[in-house]
């Protein structure tokens, strides 16, 4: 044997296992199910072709487009989310504050913990009698109300009158005062370096705060009262109305609580921004600084352009994880109430392993999987006019 | 070749080889306590393994069946193995052609697994060894039998269900139940009757939210399907075998159902029950006086004396609708078989066998459960003798029943039951719409609702049934493609 096939053979050797891997776990599952989609295929019985009937039953099984619905929802409200709350989380434990190193960890730690316990925990968390979510709500929306009421009548509110008290007049002080603490007043009266611009910004901020939460309090219980109601303790994974509830398309509440859970494991996609926050030349902001940029202006035209290939990443990641949810609604809802949680792969799992029919299995599998690729490529594609390369 | 070659070839070999030969059981790897005393015989035995689906004290007591077994003979050895979701695993296991020798399923699994060919047809062991129809009682054979009749499971431990009720919430609450013209000191009789007393024992917190609850349909939510059987209903024709999810007594029970959650609340009720406990647990809503009368099992008594063994309740036939025959209840069970491939068929009979006649009398003495055979008078007599159930005798009657019921025995069972539980689902859940009550009150409004909740359930009901039907049609085109690509 000569050298070069010698070493080739060595090299070989070593990749058989994966080799062996990558064809019987990976590429020989994926063209199978690609042949199993176009058969009925019950367990023992082997695989019959029947053409292209599993998709078109596809596409009037109304069950599975529920359960694509969902998914879509699912992944139109919670990458987004998801994806903004990273960044912020990112930028955050970027900041040089004290103890970063320890913040770091801390946001980390739950994307370590096993999907089975985080969905037990929140269990726990949504259940609408003694969970810790709604008695934190219950506590805010007490106290909104407490606030809301000194202004306003809320059971005329919320049978559809104006219900102004005279004390609502005193909402006014708040615009008031952020003419006094923001607007040209301030700016006249006092200069940059005065001790009491400050003070009159805080007050200013305190007045706009507790006057808009009274406001958008009232707003709500004049015009979604039944959302406000349910807001004080909503019923979570039990509840399959939408919500808002004027939007019939909404999510569930159910579908919110899934959402929210999801935002559990948003550390670890901080932590892949964060790494590239790091990476951004300090050059940069100093130019932007001399060129009188503030935090928000170099955040928009520094820091976001260039981490947007990892957002892009983060992004493609989300997708591709959205819609494959499994394990979280499997053990918190089961699918319910109505199917309002119930996800593509549940739907694939009960097929497949509840009904026994391995055929129609592969062909949502497959249907699954061009929706994956065709939502990827858009974002790619989408992505051309957004993300900034270094290198190029 | 070099040396790393070798030591490569050597490790997968090794692989192979261990993955290929499967050593045969040793005894030093099981409980040795448990297991001391067959170690004589632990050799000479054929090893078989039994998966079954229970947990918590029904496998114990399940576990003592089969070491009763085991020290009954020594030919053969059970090796008893708890198995959750065992259904699925089961079916794995099968189609990876590495089954247990026994399997523990529910009545449920029956058709879809003799459908799929997974179960060994037991009739030519039955006639031989003379297990014959007459040693069970009427329907427990039934629930194991295929399409085409023949035997693929066997019973192990059956079920009825009755009303049990809350006897110190009667009394808390006599002058309530009196008020309302009702007798603290019985149960319901009827269904309407039941509607009055469970509004008189239920209490409400001050901001309207239910404290206990009379009575709820969807607690503990097991039996949905069972509800139609009790306003007279069905779900199928068993004559034609059609699918009836739309017959109008089932319509009226729904209507029943809807009624609840009209009454209280649908989503009070909901989150009512969300802070309900485990089943298996002093929170359990009964156990703890959450709700005053449910509708629940033979097996229930046991995890009562479990949880709160001072419990004053009792047990009766759930009332019927008005006209409608009665006593009558689901008849449901667990049952065994023998999956396609295994290594020790016979082996596994013999288990099997024993478990029918020996077994039974074991496991359903200590799971608080009647027995689906028939025995001696004797027999009968000693089984009797100390059963831990008091209520025996009303869950014995009511499998003796002519009116009790059992569940479709259809293909499509398992895609009937999703899509009714969606359906019920549905109507549960679903909200009356408030425009056509606008201006509505009193009796008028009540008559609207009911037209609305009605005209919800008809149109759901009735597109359960056209989906059904879809999806037997189908099911039935594949199995005539299959048939006509078997033949030569």
């Amino acid at each position: 044997m000569t050298g070069g096939a010698r070493k080739g053979l060595t090299g070989y050797t070593f990749v058989l296992p994966w080799l062996c891997g990558l064809t019987f776990f990976i590429a020989y599952p994926f063209l199978a199910a690609g042949w199993f989609s176009f058969c009925d295929f019950p367990p023992l019985k082997g695989p019959m072709f029947i053409g292209g009937a599993n998709y078109s039953e596809l596409l009037t099984d109304k069950v599975f487009l529920r359960c694509m619905g969902v998914t879509t929802m699912f992944a139109a409200v919670a990458i987004p989310i998801g994806v903004v709350l990273a960044l912020s989380l990112a930028l955050f434990l970027n900041a040089r504050i004290r103890g970063q190193a320890i913040y770091r960890v801390v946001f980390y730690l739950p994307h370590l913990v096993p999907t089975v316990v985080v969905a037990i925990l929140w269990l726990w968390i949504f259940n609408p009698e003694a969970g810790l979510l709604n008695l934190v709500l219950g506590y805010v929306f007490r106290a909104v109300d407490g606030w809301t009421g000194l202004f306003f009548d809320i059971e005329a509110l919320q049978a559809g009158g104006a219900g102004l008290r005279p004390m609502a007049l005193l909402l006014l002080a708040a615009p008031a005062q952020a003419l006094l603490g923001w607007g040209p007043v301030a700016r006249r009266s006092y200069g940059p370096e005065s001790r009491l611009r400050p003070v009159m910004s805080a007050v200013a901020g305190v007045a706009v705060f507790l006057a808009a939460a009274a406001v958008i309090s009232a707003l709500l219980y004049r015009f979604a009262p039944g959302d406000m109601r349910k807001l004080h303790a909503p019923g979570w994974l039990t509840d399959g109305d939408p919500f808002p509830a004027v939007l019939p398309f909404a999510p569930s509440w159910a579908l919110w609580g899934i959402i929210v859970m999801s935002f559990w494991g948003v550390g670890q996609m901080a932590v892949i921004y964060l790494a590239k926050l790091q990476d951004v030349p300090v050059e940069l902001y100093e130019a932007a600084e001399i060129d009188g940029a503030g935090w928000w202006r170099k955040t928009v035209s520094v820091t976001i352009p260039l981490i947007s290939p990892v957002i892009l990443f983060n992004v493609v990641m989300s997708i591709i994880g959205a819609f494959q949810v499994f394990a979280a609604p499997y053990i918190m809802t089961q699918g319910g109430p109505e199917d309002k949680t119930r996800f593509v792969a549940m739907f694939v799992y009960d097929q497949a392993f509840q009904y026994h029919r391995l055929g129609y299995a592969s062909a949502v599998a497959a249907a699954l999987f061009l929706v994956i690729v065709v939502l990827t490529l858009l974002a790619f594609r989408i992505s051309r006019s957004y993300v900034h390369y270094e290198g190029r | 070749m070099r040396p790393v070659h070798f030591i490569l070839a050597a490790v997968i070999l090794t692989v192979v080889a261990v993955a290929w030969f499967e050593p045969r059981p040793n005894i030093a790897d099981y409980d040795p306590a448990k297991h001391a005393r067959f170690k004589d015989t632990w050799d000479q035995r054929v090893h078989i393994t039994y998966w079954e689906k229970w947990g918590s004290f029904e496998a114990e007591a399940c576990e003592k069946m089969v070491d009763a077994f085991n020290e009954a003979q020594e030919e053969i050895f059970v090796h008893y193995v708890r198995t959750s979701q065992v259904d699925r695993k089961a079916m794995l296991s099968i189609v990876g052609q590495a089954p247990p020798e026994v399997v523990g399923l529910w009545s449920g699994n029956v058709l879809p697994f003799a459908e799929a060919d997974a179960l060994i047809p037991l009739d030519e062991w039955m006639a031989r060894d003379g297990l014959t129809d007459d040693h069970y009682i009427r329907n427990y054979l039934e629930m194991c039998r295929d399409q085409a009749g023949r035997t693929v499971c066997l019973p192990t431990t059956p079920a009825t269900i009755a009303l049990f009720y809350n006897k110190d919430h009667y009394r808390q609450k006599a002058d309530r139940l009196r008020a309302a013209g009702l007798d603290p000191t019985r149960p319901p009789t009827s269904l309407a009757e039941l509607d009055r007393y469970a509004d008189a024992l239920s209490e409400f917190n001050a901001d309207g939210t239910p404290k206990v609850m009379g009575f709820v349909p969807t607690e503990p939510g097991w039996f949905h399907e069972s509800w139609p059987y009790y306003f007279g209903g069905s779900l199928w024709d068993p004559n034609t075998g059609s699918l009836t999810p739309d017959r109008p007594e089932n319509v009226r029970a729904f209507e029943w159902i809807k009624s609840y959650a009209n009454r209280y609340g649908r989503q009070n009720l909901t989150r009512f029950q969300q802070g309900f406990g485990n089943y298996d647990s002093p929170q359990n809503a009964f156990i703890d006086g959450k709700v005053s009368m449910v509708l629940q099992g033979v097996y229930f008594p046991a995890f009562i004396d479990r949880h709160r063994p001072h419990l004053k309740y009792g047990v009766v036939p759930f009332p019927c609708a008005e006209g409608v025959p009665g006593p009558r209840s689901l008849m449901n069970e667990d049952v065994v078989g023998i999956p396609r491939g295994c290594k020790h068929p016979e082996a596994a009979w013999k288990f099997v066998r024993w478990v029918q006649t020996d077994g039974l009398p074991i496991i359903c003495r200590l799971q608080g459960k009647h027995l689906p055979i028939r025995l001696s008078p004797e027999a009968e007599k000693a089984f009797r003798q100390a059963h831990p159930n008091r209520f025996l005798d009303v869950f014995d009657m009511l499998a003796r029943q002519p009116h009790s019921f059992i569940l479709p025995q259809t293909p499509v069972w398992r895609e009937y039951r999703d899509d009714y539980r969606r359906a019920f689902d549905h109507i549960w859940h679903w909200p009356i719409p408030e425009g056509p009550l606008a201006g509505l009150d009193g009796q008028q409004r009540a008559d609207k609702i009911r037209q609305l909740c009605r005209a919800e359930i008809v149109k759901t009901l009735s597109e359960m049934r056209l989906d059904l039907e879809k999806a037997r049609a189908q099911k039935a085109e594949r199995l005539r493609m299959r048939r006509k690509e078997a033949r030569p």
